[in-house]
């Protein structure tokens, strides 16, 4: 049941992209407007799909060790966010696109932009529905810790502006070559980079922080060069870097939109390039 | 003066390196290769496996090169060094000045060279002033007024204490990598394994290093347990009891996640396993004939009929949720031996085609278990870090200091009213915002149309 919704929200966020791709090229507001619901249906019922498959795991984890007080529910309904595989984390990923795309694009989240958005959560969703394990599976004791929803919902929020960052940047670096006037134009994209970099990198700092105390309470080491861990200071490093030429070298532009692009590249290789190609505390493939 | 200037200029080179943020892009990227290569190569491994994996020259070029260990080596520890002071030099070159323009307020001079943003001319007879400072105060807060002999001005500003942002991130960096050194040099971090029912008053510390504990911890009992039959672990629990000179002082459960700390050391559980303590005996059967006998570990035993001999390999208490089980090698003439498991409670498991693989005997001989004695140890992290605190202490100074330094928005505004020789009002706005212009160029315009408002009536 879940899955199927979440195959609907695919096709909703594909709708979107498409929708929003019409209303520019016929510089429709109508169109842009559909789009918007369009949009909303599709944030709710993924929103929807989450919460369920979150209440199912919580009902799963009840049936394994019931208890009556309303603590010991609570403890289960923390540590059973549907954040604990890969699986999970796609569908969390694809939530945050256009979840943060509306928070940090507000009235700009349309046209090319809101395209972007919607069709990186479609590839998203179809990776997840077509080639990733989707059961739902007991908890294994490492991982049963209140920190792992604070942890998992930092560490996405991350990644995720850090990918709008990206599309944004690849639009910009389009924008520059040939320029279109239906694309935004160039300084509000290099504004709006600045942005989701900056709402990313505060939350890859939580994600790191919360990492960090979790591994200290499961194993008492805060800091293990596990290669994702090691992974995500790079990017953590490659975005500082960014922010430092942005304000102190006074780097704009081009050159900030080749940094986002490299900043993601680190951030896929930290996500999916650990877990696939290296081994370690976070190999949950396997 | 000629011999100061020859004396503070290698100082101030020197100076100008460290707080260059060119040496901080640098460092970075040395720090990122070699973490590269620290995830690339696999760390603290035997040197044999780098020589299989990697050769016999790249083998001995990583090892020696101490790329085996990279976090631990100079090509680490040295940019890692040089970075932290880079940090510090810049902190101590910038924060003074950040903490001296948080303090002082917009002085009237400094607000009359703002850009100018926009103009408004009210008609005679209308005093503007109480308009003024409603829309100011809705619009920004709380401002301040200043009188001039022939103006008056308006001064607002927000974000002032930005400049202090990015130098709490760097003091909190510090911090962490602080609070790093604190726990290497000035903490204990070691393993400790004890059998069930056993008393332990040392832990290791290294390879055949062990340090006393000035307590004693005994494990009562280990237990794991799992999900269902053949499903995954879901808990593993080791119940302690802390003695001093042989009195028990407290009792505490130990599982993964929830550590217990006691005589100033913590105690995580990190493994666990089970040992035989006595002989396993196990039923034989070929054809008629039934045998019983007693295997240990590594010593073979020939079976009856003399077509095969069994050892044993291993014993687990609860063998993935199926109970007890051994892990039994054995041997059919020159064959190579084979293992396989063999569970207490589910002697029909060899026979089931549902269970190929490690379960299923090879042989003209099927074995089932009479008894397993066995015993439970756990294994534990035991440590010490008296860094924990200097890195949690960096963590949240981190947050006020990317709140300053991103999530403050920085304006400055003054509105300079004076009479114009016709005797009506004229009003100036002024303005600036280093960042957030997107934000800034909003307000203005807010600003102007509830200003211009009032010129209308
Ligand atoms: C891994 C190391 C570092 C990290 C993560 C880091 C992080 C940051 C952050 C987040 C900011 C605020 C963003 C901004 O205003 O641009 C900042 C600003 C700054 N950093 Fe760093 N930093 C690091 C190392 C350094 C070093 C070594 C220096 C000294 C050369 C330095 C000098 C500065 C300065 C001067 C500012 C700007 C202050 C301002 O905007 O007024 N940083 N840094």
């Amino acid at each position: 049941m879940i899955s199927q919704v979440l195959g609907a929200v695919m096709l909703i966020y594909l709708l979107v992209a498409i929708l929003f791709l019409m209303a520019e090229l016929w510089s429709s507001a109508r169109l842009q407007g559909l789009g918007r619901i369009v949009l909303w249906l599709g944030l709710g019922l993924h929103t929807g799909a989450l919460t369920g498959r979150w209440w199912k795991s919580y009902h799963l984890a009840l049936g394994h060790s019931p208890t009556a007080a309303l603590a010991g529910k609570l403890q289960i309904m923390i540590i059973q966010a549907p954040l604990s595989n890969f699986y999970e984390s796609l569908i969390f990923f694809s939530w945050c696109l256009p979840a943060l795309g509306l928070l940090a694009f507000r009235r700009y989240f349309k046209g090319y932009l809101g395209a972007m958005v919607a069709l990186l959560s479609t590839l998203l969703l179809a990776y997840a529905s077509f080639g990733v394990d989707s059961q739902i599976k007991p908890l294994m004791p490492a991982l049963k810790s209140n920190w792992l929803l604070i942890h998992v919902v930092t560490a996405f929020l991350g990644y995720a502006a850090f990918a709008l960052a990206f599309g944004t940047a690849i639009l910009y670096l389009f924008q520059e070559r040939r320029p279109r006037p239906s694309l935004p134009p160039l300084p509000l994209l290099d504004s709006l980079i600045y942005r989701t970099t900056v709402l990313g990198f505060l939350m890859l700092t939580l994600g790191i922080a919360t990492g960090a105390v979790w591994a200290e309470t499961a194993w008492g080491r805060y800091w293990s060069w596990d290669p994702k861990e090691t992974w995500s200071l790079i990017t953590w490093f490659i975005y500082a870097a960014l922010l430092h030429a942005r304000h102190l070298k006074g780097w704009h532009g081009r050159r900030i939109a080749w940094l986002a692009v490299l900043g993601f590249m680190a951030v896929l290789f930290t996500y999916l390039g650990v877990s696939f190609l290296l081994t370690g505390l976070h190999s949950y493939l396997t | 003066m000629s011999a100061t200037r020859i004396h503070s200029k290698p100082k101030s080179w020197l100076w100008g390196t460290l707080t260059s943020i060119r040496l901080t892009v640098f460092l970075l990227l040395i720090l990122a290769a070699v973490a590269v290569i620290g995830t690339v190569v696999p760390q603290n491994q035997p040197p044999n496996q780098y020589f299989s994996r990697f050769g016999e020259v790249w083998g001995e070029l990583l090892w020696r090169g101490g790329f085996t260990r990279v976090y631990f080596s100079p090509w680490f520890l040295g940019p890692i060094s040089l970075l932290a002071a880079n940090i510090l030099a810049c902190v101590i070159h910038g924060l003074p000045q950040a903490v001296k323009r948080t303090l002082q307020p917009l002085t009237v001079s400094a607000a009359l060279t703002l850009p100018e943003r926009g103009r408004i001319i009210w008609p005679a007879g209308i005093d503007p002033q109480p308009l003024i400072a409603a829309t100011l105060k809705r619009e920004l807060g709380h401002c301040r007024q200043e009188t001039l002999p022939d103006q008056e001005i308006y001064l607002l500003e927000r974000g002032r204490c930005r400049p202090v942002g990015p130098y709490l991130i760097h003091v909190a960096l510090l911090l962490i990598l602080a609070g790093g050194l604190i726990g290497k040099f000035g903490g204990v971090d070691g393993q400790l394994a004890i059998d069930q029912g056993e008393v332990a008053g040392a832990f290791q510390v290294a390879p055949r290093v062990e340090k006393p504990l000035n307590f004693q911890v005994r494990l009562d009992k280990f237990q794991v347990s799992y999900y269902e039959p053949g499903g995954s672990p879901k808990e593993f629990r080791s119940d302690l009891t802390f003695m001093q000179d042989g009195r028990e002082v407290s009792r505490a459960t130990c599982r993964v996640n929830e550590p217990v700390s006691f005589g100033g050391l913590t105690f995580y559980q990190s493994s666990y396993g089970a040992q035989a303590t006595g002989p396993v005996r196990l039923q034989v059967q070929k054809g008629g004939l039934n045998q019983t006998v007693e295997v240990a570990y590594r010593r073979p035993v020939d079976l009856a009929g003399g077509e095969g001999k069994v050892w044993l390999m291993q014993v687990d208490g609860n063998h993935q949720g199926y109970g007890p089980a051994v892990l039994i090698a054995s041997q059919a003439g020159a064959d190579h031996p084979m293992a396989f498991w063999i569970f207490q409670n589910l002697p029909g498991l060899a026979k089931s085609p549902y269970h190929p693989g490690l379960v299923k005997q090879p042989g003209v001989y099927s074995f089932t278990v009479e008894s397993i004695p066995f015993g439970y140890y756990s294994v534990f992290q035991v440590k010490h870090d008296p860094g924990v605190g200097w890195v949690y202490a960096g963590f949240l100074l981190l947050l006020p200091g990317l709140y300053l330094a991103f999530f403050r928005p920085v304006e400055r505004w003054a509105l300079v009213l004076a009479k114009t020789p016709q005797g009506t009002w004229q009003g100036r706005l002024l303005g600036a915002s280093p960042r957030h212009r997107e934000e800034f160029a909003a307000r203005q315009e807010r600003l102007l149309t509830e200003l211009k408002r009032g010129t209308q009536s």
